[in-house]
């Protein structure tokens, strides 16, 4: 079984087809992505003892919601912790110990649930599906960029388009599962995990043995690479353990972390948002609604964005996000104050699809930085950005919501300081990634030292 | 990685039925969520 796993073993052989790797990288996040859309368990796991409501014992919403910051907090730690490894054993391993991790997940959080400890749901979905998150989000960035040399966003964009999608199909499954396995004496969620979990392992583990990588210096037929650093892209490499201790890394970190918080907290607060601004205007069933209309262009904007910035460059595609960003965010109380839910919807929307495209574009921006041999890792390490933002950026706007309600601030005016707030935390991204440089000389591995690296697995 | 593995520039890559058969087997279940999405978005605009 080992032998199967090895990096040497999936080395592609001459006339092999590039395009068969993304679609192993989306059923790898295709799966993972349903971690977006695990608050389609929170009800019907409050009602786990009480089956039509809430009994004694039963847990609270608050309770099922820490699974989701425990899957976003060892997300970021599982990709910083094995994303070097992932380098050195190749992506089918990472994606295998992914897909035990993620349908395994399942299964301790399904045991969790029958005989209602919820420690198992946090271990279960929380901290062994939460480095499966980790490990299969990172797992094929790295062969996809080498693969793609000459579409490297548009490539990574494909892939965390999946992430972005999985949570579409997550959510209808769950839903029809749990219908079809509810019954008087249970709501049907640890049968539906036990179903997930095994579906998610066969997807992830189709992914995992889909991936090939390609031989050294391999080139797509056709392209020559510059043999110069051109603009901000380098065709050096720099080591990981270099990487992350550099000017570039720490802006890149902020970059990402700012956009997502901002991102992040309109995403996880948009159904109650919209109603509350238009109250009386918008119903529960139209902003479920709002909140698929923004999936859709979440998803877009990962593809969207990810092609546009292979054109354009990173760093104009990031300041696009910024500035504009700054604007929308900007322009939001003004849609709420002139009653234009149409504004509003359009306005999100867009900031939507820059959230999206801030993940899909940044492994291709640490790559034209650090050079490609060991941007998996490198990666790995820039989403502990994301984990933060995961917990800062939701925090930021519940917090400044109810600061504002109990100061008297209207309900449907509750949400103006805290879009200035995100608008402000969108300067500092920008001013961060207008810092973003190339990186010096001494920064860059030898010819001698990339051979050793290489000759190491790495 | 095998440092004598063949290196350069390949030939156009041939398995395009493959190719098309692994991209209906992701964009099956992708589609369908898109779809489920975009009933549910459309609730927005009744």
């Amino acid at each position: 079984m080992s032998g199967l796993l090895d990096k040497e073993r999936i080395v592609a052989k001459p006339g092999f087809n590039r395009w068969l790797v993304p679609p192993a990288a989306l059923a790898i996040h295709l799966s993972i992505g349903q971690a977006y859309a695990y608050s389609v368990f929170k009800l019907p796991l409050t009602r786990a003892l009480g089956i039509t409501e809430s009994g004694p014992g039963d847990w609270t919403q608050t309770q099922i919601a820490l699974v989701f910051t425990i899957f976003i907090v060892f997300l970021g730690l599982s990709a910083a912790v094995f994303g070097r490894w992932l380098e050195r054993v190749g992506p089918r391993k990472a994606g295998v110990a992914a897909a035990f991790c993620w349908g395994g997940g399942y299964l301790i959080s399904a045991i969790g649930v029958r005989t209602h400890q919820l420690w198992l749901l946090y271990l279960g979905n929380g901290v062994i599906g939460g480095c499966g998150l980790g490990l299969g989000y990172i797992s094929p960035v790295s062969t996809l960029i080498k693969w793609f040399p000459d579409r490297r966003g548009m490539a990574t964009g494909l892939a965390i388009m999946g992430f972005g999608g999985g949570a579409m199909i997550g959510a209808p499954l769950a839903d029809i599962l749990m219908k079809h396995y509810a019954t008087p004496t249970s709501v049907g969620v640890w049968e539906t995990f036990v179903t997930m979990g095994l579906i998610y392992f066969v997807a992830m583990m189709c992914g995992a043995f889909g991936y090939r990588i390609p031989p050294n210096d391999w080139k797509p037929a056709g392209w020559t690479p510059s043999t110069t650093n051109v603009g901000m892209v380098t065709r050096r490499h720099v080591h990981v353990d270099v990487a992350w201790k550099t000017v570039p890394f720490i802006l890149l970190w902020l970059v990402l972390c700012t956009n997502v918080s901002a991102g992040i907290g309109v995403l996880e607060q948009a159904s109650p948002m919209i109603q509350e601004v238009f109250k009386d205007k918008v119903s529960a069933s139209a902003a479920a609604g709002f909140v698929g209309l923004l999936s859709l262009f979440n998803i877009g904007g990962r593809i969207g964005w990810a092609s546009l910035s292979d054109k354009i460059g990173r760093k104009p595609t990031y300041f696009i996000f910024f500035a504009l960003g700054i604007v929308l965010y900007s322009l939001v109380p003004h849609a709420g104050r002139i009653g234009s839910v149409a504004l509003f919807v359009a306005i999100f929307c867009v900031i939507i699809t820059m959230y999206g495209g801030g993940f899909a574009t940044i492994p291709a921006y640490l790559s034209d930085i650090f050079g490609t041999q060991f941007v998996g890792a490198i990666h790995g390490r820039l989403l502990t950005a994301w984990s933060t933002a995961g917990v800062v950026g939701p925090l930021l706007v519940n917090e400044i919501r109810q600061h504002q309600v109990d100061r008297g601030v209207p309900v449907a005016e509750a949400y103006n300081t805290t879009m200035y707030v995100l608008a402000g935390l969108l300067m500092i991204g920008f001013i961060c990634n207008l810092l973003v440089r190339p990186l010096p000389d001494r920064y860059f591995m030898s010819d001698e030292e990339l051979a050793r690296e290489r000759r190491r697995g790495h | 990685m095998q440092p004598n593995e063949p290196t350069g520039s390949q030939p156009e890559p041939g398995n395009w039925g493959l190719v098309a058969l692994a991209w209906i087997a992701v964009g099956i279940p992708l589609g369908w969520g898109v779809f489920m999405t975009f009933k549910k978005a459309v609730l927005l605009f009744h």
